[in-house]
Order: C-alpha cells, then structure tokens, then sequence
C-alpha cells in the first residue's frame, strides 16, 4: 500500500498524564513503548478499544526518559539520568542498567541491523554501545563543550544511516558530524548554524540548536531539524526549520523555513521507500509535516493535537505513531479516518 | 587584607559620617559642623563607634530578572511530575539539598541561607518588579524608594567619594532604573545602561585636567555666594551633587575590569553577567554600599530547561566567585548577597517545555553578612504549588535584608506630614535566617 | 507734672482704644464675611496674607529687588529666564506701573501658552513624561483660547471622540482607563485635591471624612469606562463596582461623590434581548477595530460626575482645587498643603482667602488667566527669597518669604539654551516672529529636559546632573561654543574682562555681578590670559552650571 500524504489524519488519541518524549514500536504490531517526563516506561498497544498505560518495572530511571528503541525481545531506554537500561518487552521488566554518560542522555538510536546502539548527552559525547552486551565500542567526541558564547553546549541528536554505516550527530550550536560506524572516525562536519539563536543584547542566553537529524533513504543526504531564528526567545516563536546536506559533497541541498508552522522539529524520518520524508514538532501545539525527498517542496502537514517530540512508522508506512505533550497520537496517511474522541488514558497496571 | 586598608574604609582620612551622628535631618546643615571632627574623638563614643561599624556594610543583590525559576535553583522536586528532569544535589550542609544545575552553589551553603515561602501573588513583570524592587506594592500617594535607594541612605555616607548605589544592567531585557522615591534624588541609582562605564563619568578629551578642576573650583565659589544667601533650601543638594563629581570620576577606575590581574578575571569568568559581579566585588570593597547586578532574562515560557541550563551555569559561577572573593578579602561578613527576581516559576511545565510566571510559592537566597548559613527557612508542598510552611512576604525579606545588615526594621521617616515605615505594614525580620 | 501724668494716661488709653477698634475693625472681616467681591484679586490675596503675618506677629520678608523680581515673573509666566535685553530695560525703566505692565506684556506673549501648557501637561500627566503631541497641541490650542477650566474639564471627561479638535483631551481617560484605581485617584486627586486612595481598604485611618464608600463612589463615575480595539474611550451599558469592607461584607458601591451627593442611575425596564444586544455591541467594539463608533448609553456615569462637581452646591471642591494648584504653581506651596490633602484635618493656611478665591474663580466662569494675573501682581508674590533680618523667617505657610524652587526640567533646559546665546540675537521677544522661535526652542528642549529631574517632593539634585554638567560634550561642545551665535562669541567681541563679566552676568543670571563676584572673575580670567577663548568658556559653564540658574528665587 502505497502512503499518501495527502490523506493526512489523526486517528486516534490517546491521553497521558506525564510528556511523551519517546516511542518505539513492536514490529507487527501496534504496541508502543513510551518513556517520558515522569521518569517511567509504559507499553500501550493502540490496537485496542480502550488502550491502556502499562508500566515498566524494575530498575527504572531517575529522570526524563528520551530514547526508546525495540531489538528483538528488548526494549533499551535511554534517559537524563546518564542510564542505558535494557528491559524485557513481553515480562516488561529491567534486565540491565548502563551508567553510560556523565550528563543528561538527550537521544538514543539503535543502528538497522539491530547491532549498535548510539546514545549522545550533554557531556557532549556519542557513544555507541553493543547491544547485545553492553560494551562501549566507541567514544565520538567532535562536538565543543561550550557554545561560542561561553556556556554548556548540548548534544541532542544522533541517527543511524540506513545501511548502519555511518552515524551523524547535531548539537546546540548547529555543528553537525558524520561518523564511519566501525571506526568511530569522523567522516565530515557540516554546518547548520541558524538553528542557534543567541540573544547579544536582551536576553544574553540562547535557544534552539538541532534537535532532529536522519539519513536519507538512500544514505547520501543527511537532514537536520530544529527552528529558525527567533526574535524574542523567551518563546519558540521561529519557524520551523530543517536543512539537508549531501554530507559528502558537503552541499547544502535543501533549506525548508516554514513560519506558519512554528517551532522544533523534533523528529525526522525517511521512509525506506519512497521519495519523501516526514518531520514533527511543536511549538505550544504540534505539527506533522510531509516534504517531497527531491524538491524540498512540501507535500502536506498537518497540525497534530500535541507538539510532538517522537514518532515512529509501521511497516507499511501509512501510518505513524508520535507521542508528546500528554498525549499519544496515530496518524494516518491512507484512507481517512474520522477522528476518535481522545480516550483517556487509564491508571497504569503493573506488570503481572 | 586588614578591613582599614581599604581605601575610603580608612577611619584616620575620613571624616565621620555626619547623618549618623546627627540623624537624617540635620543632613543639610551640618556640613560645617562635622568637617573637623576628629575621627579618634568619635571612636571613644560608642554609639558613634556602632553607627560606623554599621555603615561599613553593603548589599549586592543578584537580580534575577524575568523571574528564574525556583524549581531548576533553590527548591527542586525531583521525581515530581512538575519537578523537571534536573535533580538535586546534596551540599555542605547535611540536611540541605537544591538543583543539580548550581553544583558550586551546593558547596557554599555554609555561608548562605534560602527562603522557599515567598508568596507575593503578583506574577506580572511591572507589578511584581515594583514589589521586589521596593518590599511593598505601589501606593497612589507615596513614591517609595527602592531596596538601592534606602541601603544607600541608610548605610551610605554624606561625603562618600564612591557612588551609594550601583545599578549594573547593560541593555538587557527588563532593565528597569528603580528610583530613589520621597528619599530624593541623592539616593538614585548610577545606572549604567549602555555600557560598563557609567555615563559621563569620564573627563572630555577635549579638557585638561587642570581645566578640569580649575573650572570646577570657580563654579563652587561663585555658587557659595548663592547658596550663603539660601540656608535651609533645596539649594544645598544642588552643591552637595557638584562636589561629589571628582570622587565619581575616579571611581570610574572601579568599574574598568582590566585594573584587575588576568587571574582574578579568570576566577570569575568570561561572560558579561561573571564580570559585573567581579565589579561588585571591586565597588564594595571601595565602599560603594549598594550594588545591583542584574542578569536577565528568566522568563523561560519556552524551553525552560534549556534556559536554566545556561542562566544557572552562569549564575552558579559567578556568585561562588564573588562569594569566595569576599570572603578571601574578609569582606564577606560584611556584605550581603542576595538573589531574587520579581517572581518564580509554574511547577507546571508547557508544552514548549517551558514555566510561565508564578508567585505562590518561589525562593530567594541571602548570603554573608548577618546570615545563619545553611538555614532554609519556609517549605512548599511536595509538588510546589503552594506554600505548606512560613509565608513569607515582599515586606518580610525586607525586613530580613535590614536586620541583616543592622538596619532597624521598625525605622520609620518623616515623609511630610506622614511616618512612613521602612518596612510594610505587618511585616517582619525572619529570625531562622538572621545569625 | 498732674497734667502732664494726665495727658499720657489719656494718650495711654487712647491709643489702646485705638488698637482695639484696630483689632475690631479686622475681627468684623474674619470669618463671617469674606472681602467684597469687587476687591482686585491682587488686593484680596495680599489683604489675607499681610492679616495672618500680623496675627502670627511676623515680618514678611523685604520686596525682591527688581533683577530677582523680572526673573522670577518671566520664568513664572514665560516658562525662560528673562533675556539681557529684557533684564536691563526692567531695571533701567522708571515707569511706577512697569511691574503691571510686564505682567502684561508677558501673559500677552506666545511663551505664556506655551508654558501654562507645559505646567498643565505636568499637573494632568502627574509627573509622566513626553505624553502624546496631540494632547499637548489641545492644551495649547486651549490657552491660547482663555478656554475656561470647566469647560476644559468636561472636554476631558466627556469630550466627543468623533470631534477631532476635541478628541485629544480624552487622553486623560484614555491613558488611564485600563486601571480603575488609578483613574479614580488620579481625578479625584488632580481635580478635586483629594487623595481617597488610603480609602480604597478601610475608612480613611486619619481622616473622618473619607470613608470606603467614598473611594469607591468614586470609583464608581469611571467604572463602566472602557477602551475600544481602536482606543476610543467609551462607556458600557451597566456596571458596578462591588468591594468588601474591612469587617468582610460585600457591598455594592452607589455612585457618590467626595460631597456624599448620590447619583441614582434610571431605572429602566429592558428585556434580556435588548440587554444582550448592548453587551454584544460593546463586546464587539472591543474586539473589532472596524466596528464604528461606540455606542453611547443613555446614561453616563462620567458626564453625572461632571455635572454633579460643577453643581453651584458641589463646586467647592473642584473650584478650591483649581485656585489651589495655580496658587502653588507660582509659590511653591498650596494653600493647602499638600495639594491632594483638602480635608477637615488639613485646613488652608488662609481659609478666607481660599474661599475668597474660589468664590472669585466660579464667578469669572473659571477663568484661570484672571486668577494667574492677580497672584502675579500680589506684594506677597513679589517677596524677596532672602532672609536678612534678625529672628527667624515666617514659616513657608504664611507666604512672607519667596520659596526657592528648581526649575522644572523645560524650564531649565530652555533658560540655558537661552542664557548660552549671543544676546543681541535675542532682542525681538516681542516681536511677531518670536513665536516660532520660541516653538523651536520648545521642540528643541525635550531631549536636555528628559536629563533633568522632575521636580517633586523631596527634590534633590542628582549627582548625574552634576556629572552631566561636568563632562557631557553637549555642555561643553554645544553651550560655550566658541561662534557668533553664542553668548562666547559675544563676549570675545567685548572691549575688556569688565563688560565681558557684565555681559555674562546679566545673560545668565539676570543680573549685574557684586563687586566681590566681579574681582573674582576677572582674577579668573586673568590667570587665563595664556587662552582667553578657553578661560571665556570656562567661566560661562561656570555661570549655567550655578545653582543660581538652577533654581527660582
């Protein structure tokens, strides 16, 4: 089945009562792992009627929870807590707790082919990890510790390419590197410096920097994601903003500024067919936006009920799955659904 | 550093302050009467000797404008769903704990005193700057002076050849002048808003300094013939202003940074906000009592966290520099660091990850002299909504901020007709905070 | 030698029956009847002020000599000092009406409006800066016009929003309708000298006439005051103010005035969708920039107050107000003292007087000029600011002794652009064209005048004048700059140091120099013989940073 971006919609709502700052999906299926603002780990399968909140047990984190991805019979988190905690999906139980970074984990990925995990914090390293023990295999540091006006800069994103290859990294300032996988070497620096806003006069503090970065398709291009420039940052009020790099020719592609459509983009994803890409965010309220891979010409978008800050596809790619500000939504692109009342979430049940 | 070694400390070139022997009032007459008295004379009379040792004090309030968020500083909740992703941290002081985001902080608890209770219920910028700027909320009939303005009177000196109260806020948001209110224009802030020199501070090129000071000696001459003809008037603040400008004018020395060695620079930090605190540190030891540091802006609706990270970064450097610098020189116990803003911030957090204005329940920070460290006085519930223990008002940090400094809370002046108490009505000293 | 006893006993007794009748003959004008209202102006005040002095057994000070007395009505009334010109002439003149006819001369010219204006633009904005151009153009418009002050109050409160040359007096409601409280206090204490704002909480500690419901009586004219998207001042349909009172009681608020004249409004029958139809209307105007005019509700609480406080029985309060604050602009000081304290526990210094002219103010259609004239032309007006005899001065309530005033921050700033001019450019202040230079100056001034304090209560000169003074390139580059269209191009033509010091003098301080300020300058101006031209410049800012141009005196 063939995605249709025009046929954009939001299907169903589902209410938390903490920020979803993560989503992982169980292959086959329609059951998400969500991590976020109150430190815990749930399981919703939005198949069901009435979807329920499900909690992780066990050795949890102390913190933000902002990276969850599925590998085979685990679910690996990551959080503010500097943790990597791998856990049990079906028993839906900690198995092993990672001390892996010093400062606040801001995302973590897991390479395709299910081997590697990155993880990259606010100690301004990406460390990509084994998945099946554990091991530290590299330690990527290319990224300044302070931003050019003195103050703790912050790693927030990282992507795996489609063939597991190379890694690419995106920090506060707009400073983005590609790593070869194996070697841990870096491989190019590109430079994305409008997503950095910094305040000389007003507010003498910044805001922004590239929150969102992926590979494209076909791994020659790479796409960063954060907001434009903002003239009172006391808020997100700039556009929001993704720029793509051929990141071996170094050539800035495409720049996309959509001022109707305000704030982070906290999400890229390519598909792994078809000619376009999808990015979410938000602002106070939250958007999906559908651009031509090619063109850099936007399909469609549409204003979600929450600003998001991740989703995830099916399989078929007609559908996603984006969590955020109190709320899981499923998004489809296929044939238009009417839209559900949002379902409240229930009080989460331990594990049995 | 001896505490007499300070320039314009030094008790044995100075005369005494007039206003502490003779009270307020007699302020304008008394300029002849005091300039001969000898400072040893004064010393063997010991109310005298405590009014000096009183005004050798000085306040820096850190201001925290826009309103930094108490939750990401003095009174985290951890693991509270409004508690934000940061997390606290023990400091030296066994039963205390604030933000892993002011870790240097956390070491010099010792020396510093929190109040979590402030329940000021205005959560506007205007409003609740005049509130914090002034201890009281705007009154139709009576212009009140600020916290600057009423240290300045109370702690500074007739004759001082340093300015009484330093306002330091180059061009960022929210720079607000204050006033000096029904204390008149003698206590008005030297503002420095454009630069970090104050304005016309500096001699013309274009005159020499014999030109200078010549000019300035036949302008007092002539205008002592008016002002012989007019005692008793608002004639003599006009000449007390004049003479007071060559002691301004060396004072610029004061705020140029570079008179100070590369490592002390370094000691406090590169930004802009880290070395106005270096430049407090160089006004009070000089006898400046008042010093504002304003670092704006708070006002994280958006990106709250984020925000914090830098502001508290900056902040948690440059006040444990100034602390510490104090308190190597020994000036610590005699001055008074103070952190607070206009208002705190919502324990909700927004959907773009920010906190918007709140005044229910929010925190400030005393240090230094007159201060129990390591006191927390005041809680707030589990989730910070509401204050659970100790209100406390603008009025009563006020009160605090005087005693502290031994300033009597229950003064009063005569504005008129009218008694107006230096603190509001109702309101008190916090005893738990006060050493 | 019995004769001789008998005659001075007799004299003895006569001369105290004459200080009786003396005394009877004051004592039949106290309280029961003021003056006649024929006596000029100038005679009543002067009357009053001389009857006190004598009862308190003062002296008022001496008259101030002529130099102090042409300096003080020409910044008084022409908001400047006097030029050289003006100065000399005074002085030289012989005529014994000359003091009449300055005043004239000076009310005559284009300075008065602008300066009244200025005074009054002070007073309404209460101490606010830079307020709107149109608003200043309208109080121009009506000086210049000898509009009267009632009818000026009304344009303020209920002018026509729709009628251009009226709509800029509503800035008074327009800059304060979004705040009740301030609205209230500001009118109630600009117009009518009451402060009621300690009553806002709880009846009036001090005071036994304000209570609570008086405060928000008040409040209660301007309550259903709003604003417009496009910030029209109109008013709702209904509205009232509620309050609880100290002991915890709600309570709706009557409209009342500081009189405790109550204003019902009609009652008048409306069904809900008449009632819904002007609350969408008003609705709509706020939120609709092109919704039209306002609606205008049949009953307007704010043209009540209006009428109701210029009612022959309520005026009392608007008319002692009036004369109070004009007779402060030219002492110093109220009758009533301060200005927003009129209340039973603050009577005038001068109740006669006050009531004298209140009674003469109502009487000549509130026509403040008149007022303006007779306080100008008074004896006590014209009092020496300097105390040289023996004892203590009267107090500043009795008016023998001229108060020093600052300048306000126009009128300083105006003066030394003035004083820092070649004189002999400035000899045509009478002229027809002096009207547009002197709106030059006006138009000029603001940016220096914005650097100087706004005179208060407790005013005090701030060290960033001083420093201001001191090291500004504006002072030193701009006033005492070495051309001949200033005052330094001026002197440098002068024969000798001699006439230079006059020239100065009488430029900047309105004045000639004492012989002992004489040798001072010109020792001065000897040691600077190496640079004349500097030592020139030196001793002009040595002049404008005086305090003697600094203040009133």
């Amino acid at each position: 089945m063939s995605a249709d971006p025009l046929k954009l919609a939001v299907a169903k709502t589902i209410r938390l009562k903490s920020i979803g700052f993560c989503i992982a999906r169980l292959p086959q299926t329609e059951r998400l792992f969500i991590g976020g603002s109150d430190f815990k780990v749930y399981e919703i399968d939005a198949a069901l009627e009435k979807p329920e909140l499900i909690e992780f047990q066990g050795d949890g984190h102390q913190s933000y929870v902002m990276g969850s991805v599925v590998v085979g019979q685990q679910l690996i988190t990551g959080g503010y807590d500097g943790q990597l905690i791998w856990w049990d999906h079906e028993q839906r139980r900690s198995v092993r707790t990672l001390a892996a970074h010093d400062r606040w984990i801001r995302k973590m990925v897991v390479s395709p082919d299910g081997k590697r995990i990155a993880s990259v914090a606010d100690d301004m390293l990406c460390k990509v990890w084994d998945v099946e023990s554990g091991q530290l295999i590299h330690t990527l540091a290319g990224h300044k510790p302070e931003t050019p006006h003195h103050f703790p800069s912050m790693l927030y994103a990282v992507a795996f390419s489609p063939d597991s290859q190379s890694i690419v990294t995106g920090d506060r300032t707009g400073h983005l590197v590609v790593w070869d996988a194996a070697s841990g070497k870096s491989l190019a620096e590109l430079e994305a410096p409008v997503m950095y806003t910094w305040d000389p006069k007003q507010r003498r503090h910044s805001i922004g920097g590239i929150r969102s970065v992926s590979f494209s398709s076909d791994g020659q291009f790479v796409a960063a994601g954060g907001i434009g420039t903002i003239g009172n940052i006391d808020h997100l009020d700039g556009p929001s903003r993704v720029e793509i790099f051929n990141w071996r020719t170094q050539q800035r592609v495409h720049e996309i500024s959509d001022p109707g459509y305000k704030g982070l983009v906290e999400q890229i994803v390519f598909p792994r067919q078809g000619n376009w890409f999808a990015f979410a965010g938000g602002d106070n309220g939250g958007f999906v936006s559908f651009y031509d891979a090619s063109t850099g010409k936007l399909v469609h978008q549409l204003k979600m009920p929450m600003h998001v800050h991740g989703f995830v596809f099916n399989e078929s790619e007609d559908t996603l799955y984006a969590t955020g500000h109190d709320q899981v939504a499923v998004v489809t692109f296929k044939e238009a659904i009417p839209a559900q009342a949002a379902i409240p979430a229930e009080e989460p049940k331990p594990a049995s | 550093m001896a505490r007499n070694d300070i320039p314009n400390r030094n008790l044995s070139q100075h005369d005494v302050s007039r206003r502490g022997f003779l009270g307020s009032a007699a302020l304008a007459g008394a300029a002849s009467f005091a300039a001969n008295m000898r400072v040893l004379d004064a010393l063997q009379t010991p109310t005298l000797a405590a009014e000096l040792k009183r005004q050798q004090k000085s306040v820096i309030l850190l201001w925290l404008a826009g309103g930094a968020s108490q939750l990401e500083t003095w009174d985290p909740k951890p693991g509270r769903i409004t508690g934000g992703p940061f997390r606290a941290i023990s400091t030296d002081i066994p039963s205390v704990q604030i933000s892993e985001l002011l870790p240097k902080m956390a070491q010099r608890m010792k020396t510093t005193a929190i109040i979590r209770s402030l329940n000021t219920r205005n959560g506007d910028h205007g409003g609740g700057t005049t509130l914090m700027e002034t201890g009281r909320a705007k009154e139709a009939a009576v212009d009140y002076p600020d916290l600057g303005a009423l240290i300045a009177r109370e702690l500074g000196r007739a004759d001082s050849q340093v300015p009484d109260y330093v306002s330091l806020y180059s061009e960022t948001e929210g720079r607000h002048k204050g006033g000096a209110g029904f204390l008149g224009a003698r206590y008005a802030p030297m503002f420095l808003s454009d630069s970090m020199i104050p304005p016309n501070i500096r001699r013309l090129d274009s005159i020499s300094e014999t030109d200078h000071t010549d000019r300035a000696a036949f302008q007092r001459l002539l205008a002592k013939q008016f002002q012989d003809r007019h005692p008793r008037s608002v004639v003599s603040s006009h000449g007390m202003a004049y003479e007071r400008v060559r002691g301004l004018m060396s004072s610029e020395t004061l705020f140029d940074v570079s008179q100070e060695p590369q490592s002390a620079r370094d000691f406090y930090g590169p930004t802009q906000f880290q070395e106005q605190c270096l430049i407090a540190r160089r006004l009070v030891e000089a006898g400046v009592p008042f010093v504002k540091v304003a670092r704006a802006w708070w006002d994280s609706h958006g990106q709250n966290f984020e925000t914090h990270r830098e502001l508290c970064a900056d902040l948690d450097q440059g006040m444990s520099a100034l602390l510490d610098d104090l308190g190597q020189r020994g000036l610590l116990e005699n001055t008074l660091v103070l952190t607070f803003g206009e208002f705190g911030r919502t324990p909700q957090i927004n959907p773009s990850l920010g906190r918007d204005h709140f005044a229910n329940a929010w925190s400030a920070s005393l240090s230094g002299c007159g201060i129990k460290g390591g006191a927390v006085y005041g809680k707030t519930d589990a989730d910070g909504h509401t204050v659970v223990e100790g209100e406390a008002k603008a009025g009563d940090l006020f009160a605090t901020i005087f005693s502290a400094v031994g300033i009597d809370p229950t003064k009063e002046y005569q504005v008129g007709a009218r008694p107006i108490p230096i603190v509001d009505f109702g309101c008190k000293a916090i005893p738990e905070i006060l050493a | 030698m019995l004769r001789q006893f008998c005659w001075m006993l007799m004299v003895m007794v006569v001369m105290h029956r004459c200080a009786d009748f003396a005394e009877l003959l004051s004592a039949e004008l106290l309280p029961a009847e003021l003056l006649p209202a024929e006596t000029p102006v100038d005679q009543a005040i002067d009357h009053y002020i001389q009857l006190q002095l004598d009862t308190k057994q003062k002296q008022p000070a001496a008259m101030a000599d002529e130099s102090t007395l042409i300096r003080r009505t020409t910044l008084d009334l022409a908001g400047r000092i006097a030029t050289l010109s003006e100065a000399q002439a005074y002085v030289a003149a012989t005529e014994t009406d000359k003091r009449s006819k300055l005043i004239e001369r000076l009310m005559a010219s284009p300075d008065f409006a602008f300066h009244f204006r200025n005074s009054l633009e002070g007073l309404l904005s209460d101490g606010q800066r830079n307020s709107p151009g149109d608003w200043r153009e309208y109080l121009l418009k009506a000086i210049r016009e000898h509009r009267p002050w009632d009818q000026m109050f009304r344009e303020m409160m209920t002018g026509n929003e729709e009628d251009v040359a009226i709509k800029p007096a509503l800035t008074f409601l327009r800059s304060r309708a979004r705040d009740l409280d301030q609205l209230t206090n500001d009118t109630s204490s600009l117009f009518f000298g009451v402060n009621v704002s300690c009553a806002k909480c709880h009846d009036h500690p001090l005071v036994d006439d304000w209570k609570q419901e008086h405060y928000f009586g008040m409040s209660s004219f301007f309550q259903r005051i709003y604003l417009t998207k496009t910030n029209l001042v109109a008013e709702k349909f209904s509205g009232e103010v509620k309050y609880k009172t100290t002991k915890g009681e709600e309570k709706l608020a009557r409209i009342m005035f500081l009189t405790g004249a109550v204003v019902e409004p009609p009652v008048v029958a409306k069904t809900p969708e008449q009632i819904k139809e002007e609350n969408d209307a008003v609705h709509q105007q706020t939120q609709d920039d092109k919704a039209g005019p306002p609606p205008k509700p049949d009953f307007s609480p704010r043209a009540k107050l209006v009428e109701l406080a210029l009612q022959a029985d309520q005026n009392h309060f608007f008319a002692r107000n009036a004369v109070n604050r004009i007779w402060a602009l030219y002492f110093g000081r109220g009758l009533v003292h301060p200005l927003d304290q009129m209340h039973s526990e603050n009577p005038a210094s001068h109740p006669e007087l006050l009531d004298w002219l209140s009674r003469d103010l109502v009487a000549h259609q509130y026509d403040l000029q008149r007022l303006i004239r007779g306080i100008v032309s008074s004896q006590a007006y014209g009092r020496s600011s300097v105390w040289d005899s023996a004892g203590d001065p009267p107090g500043p309530e009795q008016f023998g002794l001229a108060l020093v005033r600052p300048l306000s921050s126009r009128q300083y700033s105006l003066s030394l652009r003035l004083a820092s001019l070649n004189p002999e450019t400035m000899t045509a202040t009478s002229s027809p064209e002096w009207v547009n230079r002197r709106d030059e100056f006006e138009r000029n001034s603001d940016d220096l005048a914005n650097q100087f304090e706004v005179p208060g209560e407790n005013f005090q000169i701030s060290v960033d004048e001083a420093l201001l003074f001191n090291n500004s390139a504006r002072m030193w580059d701009e006033f005492v700059r070495d051309d001949g269209g200033m005052l330094i191009g001026s002197l440098k033509q002068k024969a000798d140091q001699s006439a230079q010091i006059e020239t100065a003098f009488w430029a900047i301080l309105g004045r000639a120099a004492q012989p002992v300020e004489r040798s001072a300058c010109e020792d001065f101006l000897t040691q600077k013989a190496a640079n004349p031209v500097l030592g020139l410049r030196q001793f002009v800012w040595s002049l404008l940073a005086s305090p003697e141009l600094r203040f009133n005196h």
